[in-house]
C-alpha cells in the first residue's frame, strides 16, 4: 500500500522551506524552482561553470539557430 | 557557434589580460541558474591592455559581432584611443568587453567591487554579489529583474548561513 504523504510530496516538487527569508520566498512565489539555487549553491563556483556550460551546449544542440544576440 | 567561457576565461588570463567578470556568467558564479549565452567582462581600455585581448583571441577569427559587415578586430591607434565597448564573436564564442558598467562605473570602481575567484587553471576577478545586485537594478531589464529575484535569494540565504 502506497503512503498517501509520500505520492502528495513526490507530486508537489519544490516547497519553500518554512523558514526561509522574504527574498527566498519572494523568489519561490515569482513561480522560480528554487532547488535550482540550493544544488548551486552547494557546489563550487567552477562547477556552477561546468554545469552552465552543460546547459549551455544542450540548448545550442537543441536548437542550433537559436539568436543568441536576442537572448541575451 | 559553440561559447566556451572558461576557454575563452583561459586565454585572457593567458594573455594577463586586466578584467573582472560581470554580467550572466557572474551571475552563474554566485549561484544564478540562468543560461547565458556570452561572456561579459569590464576592463580597463588602455592600449596596452586592448592590445592584449587582440592576443588572446587572434587566432580564433574575431570580428566586431554587432556591426553590419562584421568587421574583423584590428586596432589602429585612432580606433584604440576611442574605443569604449568590444562585442566581439570568436571561435570559442561570444566575448563582450565594456569599459564600465551601469550602477558602478569605470574599471577601477567595479575592480574596487570585485572578488577574486579560482578555477583549477584560472584565477579571475568577479564583480560581488552585491555589486551585481546594483548593477543590474540600475540597468533594469526585465531580465535583468528576474535576476535580481534570485541574487536577493542568494545573498539572504548566505547572510542566514
Amino acid at each position: 500500500m502506497l503512503d498517501e504523504a509520500l505520492i502528495e510530496q513526490l507530486n508537489r516538487g519544490y516547497v519553500c522551506p518554512p523558514d526561509a527569508g522574504p527574498a527566498w520566498r519572494a523568489a519561490c512565489d515569482y513561480g522560480f524552482d528554487m532547488s535550482l539555487v540550493e544544488d548551486a549553491l552547494s557546489q563550487t563556483p567552477e562547477e556552477r561553470l561546468d554545469e552552465h556550460q552543460r546547459a549551455l551546449d544542450m540548448l545550442l544542440m537543441l536548437n542550433p539557430n537559436i539568436n543568441t544576440d536576442a537572448a541575451e | 557557434m559553440p561559447q566556451n567561457d572558461k576557454a575563452l576565461l583561459a586565454r585572457l588570463s593567458e594573455h594577463r589580460v586586466e578584467f573582472v567578470i560581470i554580467g550572466g556568467v557572474c551571475g552563474v558564479l554566485h549561484g544564478v541558474p540562468l543560461v547565458t549565452f556570452d561572456l561579459d567582462v569590464c576592463c580597463p581600455f588602455t592600449p596596452e591592455n586592448l592590445r592584449r585581448v587582440e592576443s588572446a583571441v587572434k587566432d580564433l577569427h574575431p570580428y566586431h559581432r554587432l556591426t553590419p559587415d562584421k568587421l574583423p578586430l584590428a586596432f589602429s591607434n585612432e580606433l584604440l584611443a576611442r574605443l569604449r565597448n568590444l562585442y566581439l564573436q570568436t571561435d570559442l564564442g561570444k566575448l563582450d568587453c565594456l569599459s564600465e558598467v551601469t550602477g558602478i562605473g569605470d574599471y577601477q570602481a567595479v575592480l574596487k567591487c570585485s572578488v577574486p575567484h579560482k578555477t583549477s587553471h584560472v584565477e579571475f576577478n568577479v564583480l560581488s554579489l552585491d555589486a551585481l545586485i546594483i548593477a543590474k537594478e540600475a540597468v533594469g531589464r526585465e531580465r535583468d529583474l528576474a535576476a535580481i529575484k534570485f541574487l536577493r535569494a542568494i545573498k539572504e540565504r548566505i547572510e542566514r548561513s
